[in-house]
C-alpha cells in the first residue's frame, strides 16, 4: 500500500507538473508572469497594477507585433517571499518552466528577489524588479553582464537616492519650523531607523549629514524591524527633546512607532521613510494617531507628476477602490515592455535588452530611463537602474493630516540643483503637528506676520 | 533618563508577565508546549478589531465577545485536537503549532496580511517623575496584579484549584483519588485560553495586529517560562520583569544596538539556566536529577 | 557470487515490504531525470533531497535523545553563512565550502551542547531555541561582513545543470541518512552507539548506572546531527546562491519538526517519508489556482497552509506516531522469538518458523 501510495504519488507529482507544460500555446497572446507576496499588500498591487495595465492595453487592441495584435495575459505566482525566499525560488522556476511567460515583473523582499533573480537570469527571462530597492541587485548586471542583462529595476530607485530624497525633505521641514516657529537655537535631530541594511546608508550618512545642516543629532536608535512595543525607544528619545524625529522604517514597526508616537503626543516632527505609512492603510493600522507623520512615497493622491499620474489614480481607484502602493508600478513595467516590443517586433529577450535599455517613457511617477553599463559608481548609479533626479524619478513627500494623505515635498523654490524648479501641481504646504507648535513655538516676530 | 529606565523596565515587564501566565499554567498543569498560545492573543486582538471597527459595537460588548469566542475555540481545539492523543508530548506540540498555523491563515483570509488595530481602551497618558506612560501601559501592570491575584485564590482557596494542582504534579494518583483529570485538563485550557485572551485585548491596543504577530512575542514567552522555571507561576513573573528589565537596558544604554534587545535577552535567559539549570523556581523531581 | 546476491536481496528485501518500497522507491529516484527533465521537478526534488538530509539529522538528535530540538536551524544556518563567506572571501568552490560548513555546524553542535551538559527536557530545547535567534543578531550587527538581511549572494552554483545538481543532493542524500540509519541501528553489530542511545532514551539514569557515559552520547549526537544537518545548509546555500537570515528561521527549525514527527519520531525513514511527502505537496497545492466555489476570489491555491495543517493534524490525531511508522506497523510484523521484521501477513517467521499472531 505504501509501495503504490508513493509511486502514484510520484507519478501525479511528474503528471501535474508537466501535463500544463504540454498543453497547446495560444499563438496570439504575450504572457507576462506577475510575481510577488500575493497575500501582501505588496503583491496585491503588484497584481493590481499589472491588471489594469493589461486591461487598458487588450481594450484597445492589445501589442502590435508584425502586424498582428497579441492579447496579454497574466499569470499569477504568489512567491510567498516575505515568509519564505526558498518559496520564492521554487515559486519562480515553476512560472518560468511550467507556465513559461515571455517575461515577468514583480518581487519585493531583497532577501527573496536574489534566487528568483538567479532562477530568471538561469532561462534568460526578462524580469522586471517592482520592489525591492537594493542597489546590489543592480550591480550583478555590472559583475556579469551577459548573465544578468535581463534585469531591470521598475520601481523604486536604489536606497542611496531614497537616502538623498530623504535629506533633501528633512532640510525642507527644518526650515518651515525655523521660520515658522520662530526658533532661533540649532534644532534638534533625533535619528531612529530599523536595523536593516538599506537603513545603514542612511544612519551612517545622516549623522555626517545633519550636523553639516545646522542641526544636532540628539541620538540614533535602531529596534528591530519587527519590534512590536517601541514604548522604550519613544521613552529615551522623548528624553532627548528633539525638535525632529527622523525615522526610516519598512518593516511593521514603522506602524508601531507612529502608533504609540500619536498616542504619548511626542512633540517632534515625524519625517524620514516609513513604508507603512505610505499605504492607504496606514490611517486604520495607528487608529488616526499616526497623524502628522511624513513619508517618502512615489506617487500620493492628487498630484500630477506626469500627464498619466492623476488617471492612474483614477482608474485604480475605481477598479479596485484603493489607492495604489508603490509596487503597482508593475502597470509601467508592462507599458514598458509593450513599447521595447512593438519597437523591436520581436519577443527574443536578447533582442528586446538593448531596446530596454534606451527606454524614455513617461511613466506614473516620471520620466523612465535606465543607467546604462557606462554608469558612474561614485554617484551611486548602477546599470539598468532607474535614473534620478529632478527631470526624471523624483518621489513625493507625503504628510498624513487628519486622515488624507497631503504632498508637501518637493515644493517649488525650496531646494538647490534643479530641485527647486519641480512644481508638481497639487503639492500643498507642509502643516506643523500642533503639540510641536504648542511646545517649540516662539512669540511670531512682527517681520515674519506678513 | 533612570527613573524612564525602571518604568520602561516595569511596563515592558508588566506586559510579558501578563502573556507568561497562561502558558505557564497550561504547562504546568497538563505538560503541554502550548505554541498555539499567544495565537490565541492574535485572535482576540482581530476579535477586538473586527467587532469594534467593523461591527461599530461598544468596547464592552466587544470585550465580551472576543473574551468567549476565544475561550470556545480554545476549549474546542482542545477537544478535538489534543486530548485525543496528549499522550504523545512531541505530537501535541506539532499539532499547537499547525493550530497556530490554522489561525493565522483563517485571519489572513478573512482581514489579509495587513496591520491592524485594536481600540485603546484608556486613551492618553500620564507623566510620572517626567516620563510619559501611557494609560493602556498602565492598564496592563494593573491587570497582571488582578490576573496574579485571581490565580492565586483559584489555585489556592478553591477545591478545583486544588485539583488543578494536584493534577499537575502527578496525574495518575490525582486521578486514582478521584480526579477527573480530563476534565481538569480542559478547565486549565479554558483558563489558560482566557489569559491569552485578556492579553489580546489588553496588549493588542499597543501593538500592531496582524495574522504573523504570534511569533515573535512566542520565542520571548517560552524564554521567561523557562528562565522561571516551567510550571512555576511566580517564576514566570519575576523571569519577565527580568526580562523587561533587560530590554530596558539594551534600549536605554546601547541605543544604537536595541534590535538586538531580544537576542540578548535570549543570551541572559541561556546564562542564567546554565547557572541553574532548573530556571529560578522550577522544581527538581528526584526522578529527573542527573 | 550474483546468486549469492540476488538470495540475499530477495531475502532481506523482498520479504519485508518496508524495505522493498524503501528499494523501490531508491531506484525510482535514481531514474527520475531518465523519466522527465523538466527543471521544476528537478529543482522541486533536489530541494526534498536537502531537506531530507536536514529533517533526518533532527530526528538523530533529537528522535534519538530525547532532547527536542527547536533551534535546528542553527546548524543549517552557520553552515550556509561559512559556505558562503568562504567562497565570497577565499574564491572557494563548493566541493570545499560545503564541507567545511558542515565541520563548522559540527563545531556549532559542541557550542549548543555545552548547556546541554547541564540541562534536559523542555529547559535544553528553549536554549537551541534561543541559538539561532542569537546569531540572527550577531548577524544584524556586523552588515558589512554579513550582508545583514540581505544576506550573502552570488555564490557559485552547486553544478553546472541542473541534473548534475540532482544527482549531487540524491547522492548526499542516500549517503547522508545511510550513515546515521546505520549509526542509530540497535541491532547493528557495526557500532555501538545505536544500542547506547535507545538506552539513553529509553531511561537515562539506568543507562548512566550501567556505566555509560550518557553526556558524552548526548553530545556525539549533537555533533553527528550537526555535520550532516550543516551539509544540507551548505548544499542549500550553494543551490540556491545564497545565504540569508532565512536560513536560520524560527519557521525552519519548526519545520524540521513537522516533517519528522508527521513521518514518524526515532526511525530516521520517517523524516524521508515526511519530507518527501510534505514538501512535494506544498508544491502541488500552489498548481490549483482554481477557485474554492465558482465565482470566488479565493483560490486552492491561496489555501495551502490551511490544508496542509489540517492535513498534518488529521494525520497525526489518527496516527500519532507518524505517518510512516504506521503503515509500518500495518505492513510488517516483528517476530517474538527471533525479533526478525515478517510481512504482516505471514503466518509464521521466515526464519525461525516461529508463529506469528
Amino acid at each position: 500500500m505504501k509501495r503504490f501510495f508513493l509511486i502514484s504519488f510520484v507519478s501525479i507529482l511528474i503528471i501535474a507538473l508537466v501535463l500544463p507544460a504540454c498543453a497547446p500555446q495560444q499563438k496570439d497572446v504575450i504572457k507576462v508572469g506577475v510575481i510577488g507576496p500575493m497575500k501582501f499588500l505588496e503583491g496585491e498591487h503588484h497584481w493590481m497594477g499589472a491588471q489594469l495595465a493589461a486591461d487598458e492595453i487588450n481594450a484597445a487592441g492589445g501589442v502590435n507585433l508584425n502586424g498582428k495584435m497579441y492579447q496579454i495575459e497574466l499569470i499569477k505566482a504568489d512567491s510567498n517571499e516575505i515568509l519564505s525566499p526558498t518559496d520564492a525560488a521554487s515559486a519562480m522556476e515553476r512560472l518560468l518552466t511550467v507556465d513559461k511567460p515571455n517575461f515577468v515583473v514583480g518581487g519585493f523582499r531583497t532577501e527573496g528577489v536574489f534566487p528568483m533573480q538567479e532562477v530568471a537570469m538561469n532561462y534568460k527571462t526578462i524580469f522586471i524588479n517592482c520592489g525591492a530597492a537594493t542597489r546590489a541587485l543592480q550591480m550583478k548586471v555590472a559583475e556579469d553582464y551577459d548573465r544578468y542583462k535581463y534585469f531591470f529595476k521598475g520601481t523604486p530607485y536604489n536606497e542611496y537616492y531614497l537616502v538623498n530624497s530623504d535629506f533633501l525633505m528633512l532640510g525642507m521641514v527644518a526650515a518651515t519650523l525655523k521660520k515658522q516657529l520662530n526658533i532661533t537655537d540649532k534644532l534638534r535631530v533625533a535619528i531612529v531607523a530599523e536595523k536593516l541594511t538599506w537603513a545603514d546608508a542612511m544612519v551612517k550618512t545622516a549623522e555626517a549629514t545633519i550636523p553639516k545642516m545646522g542641526m544636532e543629532v540628539t541620538g540614533v536608535w535602531r529596534p528591530s524591524d519587527t519590534a512590536t512595543d517601541v514604548n522604550a525607544e519613544l521613552t529615551a528619545i522623548a528624553a532627548t527633546n528633539p525638535h525632529i524625529i527622523f525615522p526610516t522604517f519598512s518593516g511593521p514597526v514603522g506602524v508601531t512607532f507612529s502608533k504609540q508616537a500619536g498616542e504619548m503626543q511626542i512633540p517632534a516632527a515625524i519625517v524620514g521613510i516609513v513604508v507603512e505609512a505610505q499605504k492607504f492603510g496606514f490611517w486604520e493600522a495607528t487608529g488616526g494617531k499616526g497623524n502628522y507623520v511624513m513619508t517618502l512615497n512615489t506617487y500620493g493622491p492628487g498630484i500630477k507628476i506626469t500627464e498619466k499620474t492623476i488617471p492612474f489614480f483614477e482608474n485604480f481607484e475605481k477598479k479596485f477602490g484603493q489607492p495604489p502602493a508603490y509596487t503597482a508600478a508593475t502597470y509601467d513595467a508592462i507599458y514598458i515592455m509593450k513599447d521595447a516590443i512593438e519597437k523591436g517586433q520581436t519577443l527574443d529577450a536578447d533582442l528586446l535588452v538593448p531596446i530596454i535599455e534606451k527606454t524614455d517613457y513617461q511613466g506614473t511617477s516620471g520620466r523612465v530611463m535606465y543607467y546604462g553599463m557606462d554608469f558612474d559608481a561614485k554617484k551611486y548609479q548602477a546599470p539598468h537602474d532607474l535614473v534620478y533626479g529632478p527631470g526624471y524619478v523624483t518621489g513625493l513627500g507625503l504628510e498624513w493630516v487628519d486622515g488624507k494623505q497631503v504632498g508637501v515635498w518637493p515644493a517649488l523654490g525650496i531646494g538647490s540643483g534643479g530641485w527647486e524648479k519641480i512644481d508638481y501641481p497639487g503639492i500643498q504646504p507642509y502643516v506643523i503637528n500642533p503639540a510641536v507648535v504648542e511646545k517649540f513655538g516662539q512669540p511670531a516676530a512682527p517681520a515674519a506676520v506678513e | 533618563m533612570f527613573q524612564a529606565f525602571v518604568i520602561q523596565a516595569l511596563v515592558t515587564g508588566g506586559v510579558y508577565a501578563l502573556l507568561a501566565v497562561g502558558f505557564s499554567l497550561i504547562f504546568g498543569v497538563a505538560r503541554m508546549v502550548n505554541l498555539a498560545h499567544t495565537s490565541f492573543l492574535m485572535l482576540a486582538a482581530y476579535g477586538m478589531f473586527y467587532t469594534t471597527y467593523r461591527l461599530g459595537l461598544d468596547v464592552f460588548t466587544a470585550i465580551l465577545i472576543s473574551l468567549v469566542a476565544t475561550v470556545v475555540i480554545g476549549l474546542a481545539s482542545y477537544k478535538l485536537f489534543i486530548d485525543r492523543i496528549r499522550e504523545h508530548e512531541v505530537t501535541v506540540m506539532l499539532i499547537t503549532l499547525a493550530l497556530a498555523t490554522i489561525f493565522q491563515e483563517c485571519m489572513v483570509l478573512a482581514f489579509g496580511a495587513h496591520f491592524r488595530e485594536a481600540p485603546t481602551l484608556i486613551p492618553g497618558f500620564i507623566e510620572v517623575l517626567g516620563v510619559k506612560i501611557s494609560y493602556q501601559h498602565l492598564l496592563t501592570i494593573a491587570v497582571v496584579a488582578v490576573v496574579l491575584v485571581a490565580i492565586w485564590l483559584l489555585l489556592t482557596r478553591t477545591k478545583l484549584g486544588i485539583a488543578i494542582r494536584a493534577t499537575a504534579q502527578d496525574t495518575e494518583v490525582a486521578n486514582l483519588m478521584g480526579i477527573n483529570v480530563s476534565q481538569i485538563l480542559l478547565i486549565a485550557m479554558g483558563i489558560a485560553a482566557a489569559l491569552a485572551a485578556i492579553a489580546g485585548i489588553v496588549v493588542a491596543p499597543l501593538w500592531v495586529v496582524y495574522p504573523y504577530m504570534w511569533m515573535n512575542p512566542l520565542v520571548m514567552i517560552m524564554a521567561i517560562v523557562v528562565l522561571g522555571g516551567l510550571g512555576s507561576i511566580k517564576g514566570s513573573v519575576i523571569g519577565a520583569f527580568i526580562i523587561g528589565l533587560v530590554e530596558a537596558a539594551v534600549v536605554f544604554y546601547l541605543p544604537g544596538g536595541a534590535f538586538l534587545r531580544g537576542a540578548i535577552a535570549l543570551l541572559v535567559m541561556v546564562i542564567l539556566l546554565v547557572v541553574r539549570p532548573e530556571g529560578l523556581f522550577g522544581i527538581v523531581f528526584e526522578e529527573e536529577r542527573l | 557470487m550474483l546468486r549469492r546476491l540476488f538470495k540475499d536481496i530477495q531475502g532481506d528485501i523482498f520479504a519485508i515490504p518496508g524495505r522493498l518500497i524503501a528499494f523501490i522507491f531508491l531506484i525510482t529516484l535514481f531514474f527520475i531525470p531518465l523519466l522527465t527533465q523538466e527543471s521544476y521537478i528537478l529543482f522541486i526534488l533536489i530541494l526534498v533531497n536537502i531537506f531530507v538530509i536536514f529533517a533526518v539529522s533532527w530526528d538523530f538528535i533529537s528522535g534519538y535523545t530525547g532532547q527536542i530540538n527547536f533551534g535546528h536551524a542553527f546548524f543549517f544556518g552557520v553552515a550556509a553563512y561559512t559556505a558562503a563567506l568562504l567562497s565570497k572571501n577565499l574564491g572557494l568552490q563548493p566541493w570545499a565550502t560545503i564541507p567545511i560548513g558542515a565541520v563548522a555546524a559540527t563545531l556549532a553542535g559542541m557550542l549548543m551542547c555545552l548547556p546541554a551538559l547541564r540541562l534536559r527536557g523542555p529547559y535544553l530545547s528553549l536554549v537551541t531555541l534561543a541559538m539561532p535567534l542569537i546569531l540572527l543578531g550577531v548577524i544584524k550587527a556586523f552588515p558589512d561582513f554579513t550582508g545583514g538581511e540581505h544576506g550573502i549572494s552570488g555564490l557559485p552554483a552547486l553544478a553546472g545543470s541542473r541534473m548534475a545538481e540532482y544527482y549531487i543532493a540524491l547522492v548526499a542524500m542516500i549517503v547522508s541518512v545511510f550513515i546515521m540509519w546505520k549509526l542509530v541501528d540497535a541491532k547493528s553489530g557495526f557500532v555501538r552507539i545505536g544500542i547506547i542511545l535507545h538506552a539513553i532514551r529509553e531511561d537515562e539514569i539506568a543507562a548512566r548506572a550501567t556505566g555509560i557515559n550518557t553526556i558524552r552520547y548526548k553530545l556525539l549526537a549533537f555533533i553527528i546531527g550537526g555535520f550532516f544537518a550543516g551539509l544540507a545548509g551548505g548544499l542549500y546555500a550553494h543551490f540556491l546562491r545564497i545565504a540569508g537570515p532565512a536560513t536560520l528561521d524560527l519557521m525552519l527549525s519548526f519545520q524540521a519538526i513537522i516533517w519528522t514527527v508527521f513521518g514518524g519520531i526515532v526511525s530516521i525513514y520517517g523524516a524521508v517519508v515526511g519530507v518527501y511527502i510534505l514538501f512535494p505537496l506544498m508544491e502541488l497545492l500552489r498548481q490549483f489556482g482554481v477557485p474554492v466555489w465558482p465565482g470566488s476570489d479565493i483560490m486552492f491555491s491561496d489555501l495551502r497552509f490551511l490544508i496542509f495543517s489540517f492535513l498534518v493534524i488529521i494525520i497525526l490525531l489518527f496516527m500519532p506516531e507518524g505517518f510512516a511508522v504506521w503503515v509500518r506497523d500495518k505492513l510488517e510484523r516483528e517476530c517474538p522469538r527471533c525479533k526478525l521484521s515478517n510481512a504482516s501477513w505471514r503466518k509464521e517467521c521466515r526464519a525461525c518458523g516461529a508463529e506469528l499472531h
